[in-house]
């Protein structure tokens, strides 16, 4: 019987770095699997993550936001962007010492070419502060306008410009 | 050795206070996977709560936003205390057969570089409904050694509670 789950990558840094890239993905499995635990080195309390697919810097990339950082969630919706931007929480330096925002990205039959790519993260920054904007939850909904299999993701920061050391990001195939 | 493994399942066969896993292994991340309902008198719900290690200190931070009875949305973030609040989970007075589901993840819950973190979805479908999405600070850099699970308010998760620990590998 075939594992379940397969590491495909992981990735702890050992400094700051301004980008992590995970290629040659195989397109053996049928989902994907991304657990992030990460920092942003940006002097605020929080940045966002990025993601661009297949190095592709085109205005492919749509998303559809459930989020809060006060007592009101809220939705919002961005399309035509040239990357996944703010699909996840990061916390930034400003934040409290040795907090690293969590999160999980699924990216179901990854491998097909026949449709569009979607997607479903879920991540938060926490830290000791209930302040306005200072936390933060959010679930996105992802699409890529592309038929193209995936095999290769690229994490950035909304501003950063760096991550920090320690980051984490554990990239799992998922055979069903 | 399987990427993602078992570390341990309680399945209650009488009520019982608490839930606890100590022996954590060597993993990178954590998940739990439950279902859970409270003996809370009188309550159609009941909260879930976690402790790491023991710790009954005010060392916890947790921000939640979530739906309620049909048609309604809030947040709330909360800090200093002595315990997490890990959405609700359904009581004697709504549907006794209703197990509220749970799924939580503890990333990176050994480097001891890092404050715990945690992620988590909840939810309480019984005589009200409640869905929680929550994520969690243990403001402490050790290592989680252990874990408790219980239902506050001197109640007990009743027979058929479920809780299944899951380690996640970050190589094969």
């Amino acid at each position: 019987m075939a594992a379940a789950f397969t590491v495909i990558n992981h990735t702890e840094l050992s400094g700051s770095a301004a980008s992590v890239s995970i290629a040659s993905i195989p397109s053996s499995y049928d989902h994907l699997l991304l657990k992030v635990s990460a920092r942003s080195d940006q002097s605020a309390h929080r940045d966002t993550l990025n993601c661009t697919v297949n190095g592709d810097t085109g205005t492919n990339y749509s998303r559809t936001h459930l989020f809060t950082g006060t007592s009101s969630p809220s939705s919002y919706r961005n399309s035509g962007g040239n990357k996944w931007h703010d699909f996840m929480e990061l916390i930034g330096a400003s934040a409290q010492a040795g907090t690293f925002s969590v999160g999980t990205l699924w990216l179901p039959n990854y491998a097909g070419t026949t449709g569009y790519k979607q997607g479903f993260a879920s991540s938060a920054t926490t830290q000791n502060s209930n302040t306005d904007y200072q936390w933060g939850l959010q679930n996105v909904a992802l699409l890529w306008s592309s038929t193209a299999a995936i095999n290769q993701l690229t994490f950035d920061q909304q501003t950063g410009p760096n991550f920090v050391q320690y980051s984490t990001f554990t990239l799992y195939g998922v055979t069903a | 050795m399987a990427v993602i493994e078992a570390i341990a399942t309680t399945y209650l066969e009488a009520d019982a206070a608490s839930v606890t896993f100590s022996s954590l292994g060597s993993y990178e991340h954590l998940q739990i996977r439950g279902g859970a309902h409270t003996d809370a008198a009188g309550a159609g719900y009941n909260a879930f709560h976690i402790r790491f290690n023991g710790d009954t200190a005010a060392n916890y931070a947790f921000h939640y936003m979530r739906g309620y009875n049909g048609s309604n949305t809030a947040a709330t973030a909360a800090t200093g205390y002595s315990y997490i609040f890990c959405g609700l989970e359904p009581g004697p007075g709504g549907l006794s057969t209703a197990y509220g589901t749970a799924i939580i993840d503890i990333l990176d819950y050994r480097n001891t570089n890092k404050n715990t973190t945690m992620i988590g979805l909840t939810e309480s479908v019984s005589s009200s409904d409640y869905l929680s999405f929550f994520s969690v600070l243990w403001d402490d850099t050790a290592a989680v050694t252990s874990i408790l699970l219980y239902s506050p308010s001197s109640a007990s998760f009743v027979a058929d509670t479920t809780m299944t620990l899951y380690g996640l590998n970050s190589a094969n």
